[in-house]
C-alpha cells in the first residue's frame, strides 16, 4: 500500500507544487507585465482590454495588488455635462502622482478601459452609466458585488478627492497631488531667461525715456477702465459668479436684465450702469478739454447740445434706476411754509 | 500769474481772494460739522452702537488716570476671568485725541463732560478733513479745485456714515489723518522741503496710531514713487518726499504697541522697503549721470545697471526669505483678499461672512458717493492734462481706492475722499471753462466800451486764461524756484502769441451747462442731507419707530444698563452674548464674560454653549464663571428683529465648534429654524428660549412673537435655576439672576426626587422637568 501509494502521493504533490508554482509564476508574470505596460504609459495608466482583464481575473484571490479602472467612452467625450475628458485627466494625474511618489510600488495599478473595444468587460462589471470609476480590491471575486464604485462625491473635487478615496479604501497613500503648472518648467525657464535678457534693454530705454510707460494716454485709458470696472460692480459679479442676465421666473421666455433689490445685481445691469457713470464724466472732460479747441461755433453748439442731452439723460436714468432698485425715497427738507 | 502787469489792483484782488477763500473754508467747516448733527437733533447727544462705547470707556479711563496708566492698562472688567491688555491692543490715536481735546477744554475752563467731547470728536475732525482735502487738492490743481473738493468732502455720504455725532470710532479721525498725510507728501513733492517731509512722517505716525488702514498709505506712496521712477519723473524732490517718510515713519510706527515689530516684519510693509532700495539705486544713477560725460555715462550705465540688478536680486531673495519666515507667513487674509478678490470667499469664510467685507453693487456707489460717480472720469482726465507729480498721485489714489472699494464695501470710506478730490478738480475745471465762456462773450455781446475799474483786471485775466491754456505742456506745479524761472520765459512766449484765440464755448449752451451742473450739485446736496438725516443717524442704542399714532421711542437698552448699574454689586459678573459686552462695561460698569473684541473664540463658545444648553447645564457653566446675572435681548414684543433669538443659531454654531455636544441639527426642525409648536424639544428647553419667552404669554394671552410672526411653542413654564429680576418697558432687555444653589436644594430635593429618577431614565436632556 505504502509503496503503491507513494508514487501517487508524489505525483499529487508534484502536481500541487506545479500548480502553485504556476500560479505564483503567473501572478509574478502578470505583475511584471503590468509594470512594463505601466512604464510604457507616460502617466502610468494602463490601457485595459478584454484579454488583459481576463488574465488578471484569472489570478487566484487574493491578488497581490489593488486596481482602479476608469471606464471611458470616446463617443461621450463631446458631452460637456459628463466631463469625461476632465475626469480622465484627473485620473491620470492621480496615477502619475502615485508613480512619482511611490516608484516601483506594485500594489496599485491604474487602468482605463474603452467602451468601444471592450464591451464585454463593461458588461462584466455591469456598468450602465458614465462617468464611472471602480476600485477592485485584491480579494474581489465577483466583479459586481465585491468591487467598490467611486461615488460622484469622491471625484467632485477632482484628483484630490480621488486620492482621498484611494487612501481610505486601500490604505495606500497617494501623497500630495503634484499638478503640472499651466506652463511647464522649460517654458518658465525660457520666460525667465527672456525677461532677464530683456530687462537691461528695457532699463536702457527707460532711462532714455521712451517706452509705452511714458505715454500718458495709456495710463489715462487704464485709469478710466479700472474706474469703469469697479463702479460697475464687476468685482461683485466675479466673486459671486453672477450671470449677465437670467430667466424670468413667471415668464420663462423673458430675460431679466435688472434685478430689484440692492443686495444683488446682474452682470449686464452692472456694466450698463457703470457705462452711464463713466460716460457723463468722459463727456464733461470732452467739453472742457477738447471742445473748447474747436474753431467752428456751429459744430461746438451741436456737439454741446448732444453732450448736454446725453449727460442729462444718463444721470436721470441712473437716478431712476437707483430709486427703483433700492426703494429709497430721497427727498429734500424744505421749510414747511413752502408747501 | 499775471500779477506783474498791474501790481496794485492785482494784489488787492489776491488779498480779497484769499480772504474769501478763508471765509469759504470756514463755512465749509461749519457745514461739515453741522450736517453731522442730525443724530443729536433727532435723537440726543449719545454715543452710538457698540465699538464707540468701548472707545468711550477707554477715553474715560485715560482722562481719569492719565496716559501712563492707560498705556499699561490691564482691564479686568471684561473677558472675565481672563481680562484684556487694553494699552497694547488698541490703536490709541482716537482716544488720545479726544482725551487731549477734553483736557485742553477743561484747562480753558470749559467744563464739558468726556461723553460730550467724544460725541463731537467725529464732526470736528470731519471739518479738519475737509480742510485737509482743500490743502491736498490745492497742491494738485489750485485753489478753485481745492475749495470745490473741500465742499464735496464736507458732505459726502460715505464719510458721513462713519462720522456722525456720536459715532466715536477710529475712522472718525483716521480719514483726516489719511488726507493730511497725503497732503504733506504732495506738498513735500512740490516743494522738496525737508521740513514738510518731517511733518509728513509725523502725520503718518498719527495715522498709524489711529487706524489699521495706515497700510494703505505705506503701500500707496511707494507705488507712486515707483510710478514716478518708471515714467521718468525721478527728481530730488521725490527722494526727499519718500526716503525720510520710510525711515522716520517706520521708526515711529513701531513705537505704537499694537503695531510694534509688525512695521518691519509683515509683508504689508515690504513694498515700501523695496521701493526705498530702488529709489537709492535710481538716485545713484542720476548722480552718476550728473558727474559724467554722456559717453562715460553710457559705459557707467551698463556697470551700474548690472550691479544694481544684482543688488536688487539679492535683496529680493532676502525679502522672500523674510516673508517665508515671518510669523504671519506673508500677508494677512484681509490684505490678500484685496489683491485677489476671490481669495476670501474661497479660503476664509469668517472674513467673507462679515457684511462690511462684501463686494458692493452699483447702487452702493450711488448711495455713498452719489453724483461724484459721474464726475470722477472727467477729473481723471483733467489730472492728465497736464500731468504733474501731484496730479499723478491723485490719479493713483483714485484708481487704487476705487479698485479696493470694488472688493470690499467697507473701503468705500477710503474711496470717498479720493472721489471728492477728483470730482472737485473736474467740477472746478468745468466751471472754469464755462464761466470763462460766459464772462468773455458777455463783454463781447454787450460791447460796452466804457467799463469800470474792473476792466484792466478783466483784460489781464483773459491774458492769464489764454496763457494758462496755451501752455498746457508746462508742468504746472514744480518747485517754487523752477516756477519763478518758468514764469519769466513763459511771459515772453505769451506776449509773442498775444493774438492767440481765446478757448471758449458758445454763450447760450454754456449757460445751460452751468445750470445743469448747478442742478447736479443741488441734487448732491439734497441726497447728502437726506442720507445724513435718514440713513446714517440712528444711534442703535435708542430706537424710534413711526406709526399711525405718532413717534415711539424705545430706550430699553439704557434702562437695562441703568438698572444694572444701580441695583447690582460693583463686582457682579454679567453674561450676555458678545454684542452687548462693550455696552455693558461702558454703561453699566459691570464685568462681562465676552465682548465685541472677539479675540478668544473658546470663551465666546462657552457662553454660546451655556445659552444653548438646558437650564441646569447652563447654570453650571455660568456659575463656574462666577456669573451673577444673565442679560438677553428680546424683540418679540415690539418687533425688534436683531434680538438674541435671531442670533441664536450663531451661538449654537460657535458653541458647537468648540463643544461638540451642541449640535446645530438638534435645534432645527427639518433644517428650519423655528420657535413655534413645531420646534424641537432641545430648542424649547434651551436657556435662550426660556429666558426670552419666560412669562411672555402674560402679555397678550397667546404669546405671539412679532419678529418671527408666529405663536411660540412652549408658553407656560417655570424657571428652576434662574429668576427674573428685571424686564424693561418694552421687554427688549430681560435680566435674570442665577439662583443660589443652597436654596434650590432644600426646597426641591424631596419633592422632585421621584420625578427626577423617573424622568432620568427616559429623557436625559433636562432632569428638572
Amino acid at each position: 500500500m505504502a509503496i503503491s501509494l507513494t508514487p501517487c502521493a508524489a505525483v499529487f504533490l508534484l502536481l500541487l507544487r506545479l500548480l502553485t508554482s504556476h500560479a505564483l509564476s503567473s501572478s509574478d508574470s502578470v505583475v511584471s507585465d503590468l509594470s512594463a505596460l505601466q512604464s510604457q504609459s507616460s502617466t502610468g495608466v494602463i490601457h485595459l482590454t478584454d484579454p488583459l482583464l481576463h488574465r488578471i481575473l484569472a489570478l487566484p484571490t487574493p491578488r497581490p495588488f489593488h486596481f482602479l479602472i476608469f471606464f471611458d467612452a470616446k463617443q461621450l467625450h463631446s458631452k460637456p455635462e459628463l466631463s469625461l475628458p476632465t475626469l480622465k485627466n484627473e485620473f491620470s494625474l492621480v496615477s502619475s502622482t502615485f508613480q512619482s511618489n511611490k516608484p516601483n510600488q506594485k500594489s496599485l495599478f491604474f487602468f482605463e478601459i474603452e467602451f468601444g473595444e471592450s464591451q464585454a468587460s463593461f458588461a462584466q462589471f455591469g456598468i450602465k452609466s458614465l462617468p464611472h470609476i471602480r476600485l477592485v480590491p485584491p480579494s474581489a471575486a465577483d466583479l459586481k458585488a465585491d468591487t467598490i464604485q467611486m461615488e460622484a462625491s469622491d471625484f467632485s473635487r477632482l484628483a484630490e478627492s480621488m486620492a482621498e478615496f484611494i487612501e481610505s479604501r486601500t490604505k495606500l497613500s497617494v501623497g500630495p497631488i503634484n499638478r503640472p503648472g499651466v506652463v511647464s518648467k522649460k517654458q518658465i525657464f525660457f520666460a525667465v531667461a527672456v525677461v532677464l535678457i530683456w530687462i537691461p534693454f528695457f532699463l536702457k530705454k527707460l532711462i532714455a525715456g521712451n517706452t509705452f510707460l511714458h505715454d500718458k494716454n495709456i495710463w489715462m485709458a487704464g485709469a478710466i477702465f479700472v474706474y469703469f470696472f469697479s463702479v460697475s460692480g464687476a468685482m461683485f459679479n466675479i466673486i459671486r459668479k453672477m450671470p449677465m442676465f437670467m430667466m424670468d421666473r413667471q415668464d420663462p421666455g423673458k430675460l431679466v436684465f435688472f434685478y430689484q433689490g440692492s443686495g444683488m445685481q446682474l452682470g449686464a445691469e452692472g456694466f450698463s450702469v457703470g457705462f452711464l457713470y463713466t460716460i457723463v464724466g468722459l463727456l464733461l472732460a470732452f467739453v472742457t478739454h477738447a471742445m473748447v479747441r474747436l474753431r467752428n461755433r456751429t459744430v461746438q453748439r451741436v456737439l454741446m447740445i448732444f453732450v448736454l442731452f446725453t449727460s442729462f439723460w444718463a444721470v436721470k436714468k441712473v437716478v431712476f434706476l437707483d430709486n427703483w432698485k433700492t426703494g429709497y425715497g430721497i427727498h429734500g427738507y424744505w421749510p414747511s411754509s413752502w408747501r | 500769474m499775471a500779477a506783474p502787469e498791474t501790481p496794485p489792483t492785482s494784489n488787492l484782488r489776491y488779498a480779497f481772494g484769499n480772504v474769501l477763500s478763508i471765509f469759504i473754508l470756514l463755512l465749509i467747516g461749519v457745514l461739515a460739522f453741522s450736517i453731522r448733527l442730525f443724530s443729536v437733533i433727532k435723537y440726543e447727544s449719545v454715543i452710538h452702537e457698540f465699538d464707540p462705547y468701548f472707545n468711550y470707556r477707554v477715553t474715560q479711563y485715560l482722562t481719569k488716570t492719565g496716559v501712563y496708566d492707560f498705556w499699561n492698562w490691564f482691564d479686568d472688567r471684561t473677558w472675565y476671568p481672563l481680562g484684556r491688555v487694553i494699552g497694547g491692543t488698541v490703536y490709541p490715536g482716537l482716544t488720545l485725541t479726544a482725551g487731549s481735546l477734553w483736557k485742553i477744554l477743561n484747562s480753558l475752563n470749559i467744563p464739558l463732560s468726556v461723553e460730550t467731547v467724544c460725541v463731537f470728536t467725529a464732526p470736528i475732525f470731519s471739518a479738519f478733513a475737509s480742510w485737509a482735502a482743500y490743502l491736498l487738492t490745492k497742491e494738485v490743481k489750485g485753489v478753485g479745485a481745492g475749495l470745490t473738493a473741500a465742499a464735496l468732502l464736507a458732505m459726502v455720504p460715505s464719510y458721513i456714515s462713519r462720522s456722525v455725532a456720536g459715532s466715536y470710532d477710529n475712522e472718525a479721525v483716521a480719514i483726516f489723518a489719511l488726507i493730511f498725510t497725503f497732503y504733506l507728501y504732495v506738498k513735500t513733492l512740490n516743494t522738496g522741503s525737508l521740513f514738510y517731509a518731517t511733518i509728513n512722517a509725523m502725520a503718518y505716525f498719527y495715522m498709524v496710531c489711529s487706524w489699521g488702514g495706515y497700510t494703505f498709505i505705506i503701500n500707496l506712496i511707494p507705488m507712486h514713487v515707483l510710478l514716478c521712477i518708471v515714467t521718468g519723473r525721478y527728481s530730488s524732490r521725490l527722494y526727499i518726499a519718500y526716503a525720510p517718510l520710510v525711515v522716520l515713519g517706520t521708526l515711529l510706527a513701531s513705537l505704537v504697541p499694537v503695531v510694534g515689530f509688525n512695521a518691519v516684519m509683515t509683508s504689508e510693509h515690504f513694498a515700501s522697503f523695496l521701493v526705498f532700495i530702488v529709489i537709492h539705486v535710481v538716485a545713484l544713477v542720476y548722480y552718476i549721470k550728473g558727474i559724467l560725460t554722456p559717453q562715460m555715462f553710457k559705459v557707467a550705465v551698463t556697470i551700474v545697471v548690472s550691479v544694481g540688478l544684482i543688488i536688487c536680486v539679492a535683496v529680493l531673495a532676502v525679502l522672500i526669505a523674510l516673508v517665508a519666515s515671518s510669523p504671519t507667513k506673508g500677508w494677512s487674509g484681509r490684505s490678500l483678499s484685496l489683491l485677489d478678490p476671490t481669495y476670501a470667499s474661497k479660503y476664509i469664510p469668517i472674513i467673507a461672512s462679515v457684511s462690511e467685507h462684501q463686494p458692493p453693487t452699483w447702487p452702493s456707489y450711488f448711495m455713498d458717493i452719489n453724483v461724484l460717480a459721474f464726475l470722477v472720469p472727467a477729473g481723471i482726465i483733467a489730472c492728465f492734462s497736464p500731468l504733474s507729480d501731484a496730479s499723478s498721485f491723485a490719479v493713483l489714489y483714485i484708481v487704487t481706492s476705487v479698485y479696493f472699494s470694488g472688493v470690499m464695501v467697507r473701503l468705500m470710506l477710503v474711496l470717498a475722499p479720493a472721489a471728492c478730490i477728483i470730482s472737485g478738480i473736474a467740477l472746478s475745471e468745468a466751471f472754469d471753462v464755462l464761466t470763462r465762456s460766459i464772462k468773455y462773450q458777455f463783454h463781447d455781446k454787450t460791447e460796452n466800451p466804457q467799463l469800470s475799474a474792473g476792466d484792466t483786471s478783466n483784460n489781464s485775466k483773459t491774458d492769464e486764461v489764454k496763457m494758462e491754456k496755451s501752455e498746457d505742456s508746462l508742468k504746472e506745479r514744480s518747485s517754487r524756484k523752477n516756477k519763478k524761472k518758468a514764469k519769466d520765459t513763459e511771459k515772453a512766449s505769451v506776449i509773442s502769441r498775444i493774438e492767440q484765440r481765446l478757448l471758449v464755448l458758445p454763450f447760450e449752451v454754456s449757460l445751460i451747462a452751468i445750470f445743469l451742473l448747478v442742478l447736479l450739485g443741488a441734487f448732491y446736496v439734497v441726497h447728502s442731507v437726506w442720507a445724513a438725516a435718514e440713513a446714517y443717524s440712528a444711534p442703535s442704542i435708542v430706537l424710534t419707530s413711526h406709526s399711525h399714532d405718532g413717534l415711539h421711542v424705545f430706550d430699553d437698552f439704557r434702562e437695562a444698563y441703568g438698572w444694572l448699574r444701580h441695583n447690582t454689586e460693583v463686582d457682579d459678573k454679567v453674561a450676555s452674548w458678545w454684542d452687548y459686552g462693550y455696552q455693558t462695561t461702558a454703561m453699566a460698569n459691570r464685568t462681562v464674560i465676552v465682548d465685541n473684541n472677539t479675540w478668544n473664540n473658546t470663551h465666546i463658545a462657552t457662553v454660546g454653549t451655556a445659552m444653548s444648553s438646558p437650564e441646569k447645564a447652563a447654570w453650571e457653566i455660568f456659575n463656574s464663571l462666577d456669573v451673577k446675572y444673565v442679560l438677553v435681548v428680546f424683540g418679540g414684543l415690539v418687533g425688534y428683529p436683531s434680538d438674541d433669538i435671531n442670533k441664536f443659531l450663531w451661538m449654537v454654531r460657535i458653541g458647537g465648534g468648540v463643544f461638540p455636544h451642541i449640535k446645530e441639527p438638534d435645534y432645527l426642525r427639518d433644517g428650519q429654524y423655528r420657535i413655534d409648536s413645531q420646534a424641537t424639544p432641545t430648542m424649547l428647553n434651551c436657556l435662550m428660549y426660556k429666558l426670552s419667552y419666560h412669562r411672555f404669554v402674560e402679555t397678550d394671552g397667546k404669546g405671539y412673537d412679532r419678529v418671527r410672526h408666529t405663536e411660540i411653542g412652549k408658553k407656560y413654564f417655570k424657571l428652576t435655576h434662574f429668576e427674573e429680576v428685571f424686564t424693561t418697558h418694552h421687554w427688549m432687555v430681560r435680566i435674570y439672576k442665577l439662583k443660589p444653589p443652597r436654596n434650590r436644594i432644600r426646597g426641591k430635593t424631596k419633592k422632585s426626587k421621584t420625578k427626577v429618577s423617573s424622568k432620568r431614565s427616559g429623557a436625559k436632556k433636562n432632569p428638572w422637568h
